[in-house]
C-alpha cells in the first residue's frame, strides 16, 4: 500500500535542561551557551512520519525554524530516515510567540506545497505551549488530532487514537491532516545505517548537504515581516521571576512506625 | 462593561470540575474590572446545566445545542466560537479556557481566528497595568490598562514568567486544572441567557468520534484524588508499582500517580502522569516514593496538603518541600509500612 505523498514533520531544536551548561544565574538559559538538543517530545513526531511512510509509502520531510545550528537536529532526522529537510532561518524570525511561529510555517508548509499528514511533537520542553501544531491547522484550515497515542489510515481518512483525560477517543479524520503526536506514542528507533553514512557524505559534500537540506529565509516564504518576530507576536513576556523555594520544614521521621503513627493523625 | 469569558467543559453532559475553577478564576479578576462573567456552553439537551454555572459565578451564558455538538469536537466548536465572537461589535476583554486536552486541542485556534494572544497553561491571572517601551516596538508602544497578567511557569519550571497580550481582545489563556478555585455556589442566583446561531458546514464535520473511553469507576481522576502514591525512577523497574498498589490498597480510595521519567520509561501509562507535563494534583496526601522532586515534578504535587517522602538520596530536593520524610531504601521503608498500616 503505498498511497501517502507527501508527509511533513515539524521539529525544533531546544535547549537541553538537563545540562547546566548556559544557565543565567536567574534561571534564564543563555541560548549560545547551552547545550543543544532536539526537542524530546519530537522524537515521537519523528517516529510517527517513519511508521506512517513504512506503512503507507510517501516522502517526509523534516521542517525547522531557528538559527542556523538548528540544522544539527536535521542531520539527527536525516540519520533517522527522513528524505528532505528544510530549515527556515532568519533574523526576523527573532522572538516570534507561537501566533508568528505558526504564521512562518504555515508560510514555508505552502511554499512546499502538497501533504497528505502534517506531524509535530505534543509541545517544546522551552515553550511548553503545545499551542503550535494547532495554530498551523487553523492557519491551513485543515483538520487536526492532538495527543494521538496511535494511527492507522485506511480508505484515505486517518484514524487515530488521542489520549483524553481519564481515557482516549478514537477519531476519523480526512486527509490532509495535522497530527500532534503524544509521548505515549512509540519511542524513536535507532538510527538507520543508510542515514548515517548519508549525513557523514553530507558533511563532506557540500553539493550532497545542498541536496538534502534546503536553507530558506522569509523572502522565499514570501513572509510579511510585520507578522513575525517580537513586533508581529501578540503576547510578550513583561517580567520573569525565580520561583522561590519552599521553605525546609521537612520532619525527618526514622521509621515506618512513626511515619504510620503520623498518617493516622493526617487522615483523622 | 467589559466581559470575562470562560468555556465550559462536560463530559456526558455532567459539567467538569475545570468549568467551576474557570468560573471562580473569572469572578476574581471580573471584581476588580466591575466586568460581567459570562459562560460558553455548547453540547446537545444540556440546558439544565445552565442553573450550576449561574450558580459557580456566570452572570451570562451564551448556549448553542445541536446534536453534532454533543461530545468535543475541534472543527464545529471552534466554527461556532469564532463565528459568535466575531460577529460581536465588543469583544469579550478576557477568554479563559481549561489547558486540558478539549481546551488545549481549541484555544490555539480560536487565538489564530482572533489575532490574539494566547498564554498556554497558566497557574496565576491578575489584572494590571502595562507601560510598552519598546525602541523597536514603536508602533504598539504605549500605556496599557486593564491588561490580563497570565502567569506560568517557564524553564522547566524554574521560572515564573508574566505574559501579556493588550493588543488584541479577547486576551485569551489555558488555565492549568485543579489549582484555581471554584467560588461557593450561590443558589437560584439569577441570569442572562443568549442562544447561539449555529452554522455548521459539511467540512465542519468531516471528523467522527469512533469511540471514546473514560475510566470511571475502577479508577479515580488523578486531579481530584484525595490520596496519592506517586512513584519515581527510584522504585527502578516497572516492578516497582506492585509495591506502591499494596500501600495503595491500605487507604480508601487512594490513587496511584508517576513522575514523567517513569512514563518516558514505560512504567506506567501517561495518564497518570503527575508534574510539568502531566497533571496538577491537590490530593489530601501525597506520599511521593523514590521522587527527587526536581522543579519539574514539584509544581504538580506542591498544592498537596501532606507531602510524604521516601528517598534514599538525603540530598535529594524533595526533602526541602516535603512535609514529612523518611531517608531510607523504599524496598524496606515500604514493605514495614503496609505491616503497619494493616495493624490499624
Amino acid at each position: 500500500m503505498s498511497f501517502l505523498k507527501n508527509i511533513f514533520v515539524l521539529i525544533k531544536q531546544v535547549p537541553d535542561q538537563g545540562s547546566k551548561a548556559g544557565v543565567n544565574l536567574d534561571g534564564t538559559i543563555d541560548r549560545a551557551k547551552a547545550r543543544r538538543m532536539l526537542n524530546p517530545f519530537d522524537r515521537y513526531a519523528l517516529q510517527a512520519a517513519l511508521d506512517a511512510k513504512k506503512n503507507y509509502g510517501g516522502q517526509i520531510t523534516a521542517i525547522t525554524m531557528g538559527p542556523p545550528l538548528a540544522i544539527e537536529i536535521l542531520f539527527e532526522a536525516l540519520e533517522h530516515g527522513v528524505d528532505n529537510t528544510i530549515l527556515l532561518s532568519d533574523r526576523s524570525l527573532a522572538g516570534s510567540d507561537t501566533w508568528a511561529t505558526s504564521y512562518a510555517l504555515k508560510k514555508t508548509i505552502n511554499y512546499l506545497g502538497e501533504f497528505d499528514l502534517i506531524f509535530c511533537g505534543l509541545q517544546t520542553t522551552d515553550g511548553d505551549t503545545a499551542q503550535v501544531g494547532s495554530q498551523i491547522a487553523e492557519r491551513l484550515n485543515i483538520p487536526q488530532i492532538t495527543y494521538c497515542e496511535d494511527f492507522k489510515i485506511e480508505n484515505e481518512k486517518i484514524i487515530a487514537r488521542r489520549v483524553i483525560e481519564g481515557g482516549h477517543q478514537t477519531l476519523k479524520a480526512p486527509l490532509p491532516c495535522l497530527i500532534t503526536v503524544a509521548n505515549s506514542y512509540k519511542a524513536l528507533k535507532y538510527k538507520t545505517i543508510h542515514g548515517a553514512k548519508l549525513v557523514q557524505d553530507i558533511m563532506r559534500e557540500e553539493e550532497k548537504k545542498n541536496k538534502y537540506i534546503k536553507i530558506l529565509n522569509i523572502n522565499d516564504i514570501k513572509a510579511n515581516p510585520d507578522f513575525l518576530g517580537i513586533k508581529g507576536s501578540p503576547t510578550i513576556v513583561s517580567k520573569t521571576e525565580k520561583i522561590s523555594e519552599i521553605s525546609g520544614n521537612c520532619k525527618i521521621l526514622k521509621g515506618s512506625k512513626e511515619l504510620s503513627l503520623e498518617l493516622k493523625e493526617i487522615l483523622k | 462593561m467589559k466581559e470575562i469569558l470562560v468555556l465550559a467543559e462536560h463530559v456526558d453532559n455532567k459539567l467538569s470540575p475545570i468549568t467551576f475553577e474557570l468560573l471562580g478564576a473569572a469572578r476574581s479578576l471580573a471584581d476588580k474590572l466591575q466586568a460581567r462573567v459570562a459562560c460558553f456552553l455548547l453540547g446537545y439537551n444540556i440546558k439544565d446545566q445552565i442553573q450550576a454555572l449561574f450558580s459557580a459565578g456566570a452572570d451570562r451564558v451564551y448556549i448553542a445545542e445541536h446534536p453534532e455538538l454533543k461530545d468535543y469536537r475541534t472543527l464545529p466548536y471552534n466554527k461556532i466560537i469564532s463565528d459568535y465572537i466575531s460577529s460581536l461589535e465588543i469583544k469579550p476583554h478576557i477568554f479563559l479556557i481549561g489547558a486540558t486536552t478539549t481546551g488545549r486541542d481549541l484555544a490555539p485556534r480560536l487565538a489564530c481566528k482572533f489575532n490574539s494572544g494566547l498564554t498556554a497553561d497558566c497557574t496565576e491571572l491578575d489584572i494590571g497595568e502595562f507601560d510598552y517601551n519598546s525602541k523597536t516596538d514603536i508602533k504598539r508602544s504605549g500605556l496599557y490598562k486593564d491588561c490580563l497578567y497570565a502567569i506560568r511557569p517557564s524553564f522547566g519550571e524554574s521560572l515564573k514568567a508574566r505574559i501579556l497580550g493588550p493588543w488584541n481582545n479577547p486576551q485569551m489563556a489555558t488555565i492549568r486544572p485543579g489549582i484555581m478555585l471554584p467560588i461557593k455556589p450561590i443558589e437560584n442566583k439569577q441570569g442572562e441567557i443568549i442562544e447561539v446561531p449555529i452554522n455548521l458546514t459539511k467540512n465542519d464535520l468531516e471528523i467522527e468520534i469512533i469511540e471514546s473511553f473514560r475510566e470511571i469507576n475502577n479508577e479515580i481522576d488523578l486531579s481530584s484524588a484525595e490520596i496519592i502514591i506517586e512513584g519515581g525512577y527510584g522504585l527502578a523497574n516497572a516492578q516497582g508499582f506492585d509495591l506502591l498498589r499494596e500501600l495503595a490498597g491500605c487507604f480508601n480510595n487512594a490513587s496511584l500517580g508517576a513522575t514523567r521519567k517513569v512514563i518516558d520509561e514505560g512504567w506506567m501509562p501517561y495518564k497518570y502522569q503527575i508534574g510539568q507535563t502531566g497533571k496538577t494534583v491537590r490530593p489530601k496526601l501525597l506520599i511521593a516514593c523514590g521522587v527527587s522532586g526536581a522543579i519539574q515534578q514539584r509544581i504538580g504535587i506542591q498544592n498537596a496538603g501532606c507531602i510524604v517522602a521516601i528517598n534514599k538520596d538525603a540530598c535529594a530536593p524533595i526533602f526541602r518541600f516535603a512535609h514529612y520524610g523518611i531517608i531510607g531504601d523504599l524496598y524496606h521503608v515500604i514493605p514495614e509500612l503496609i505491616k503497619e498500616l494493616k495493624e490499624f
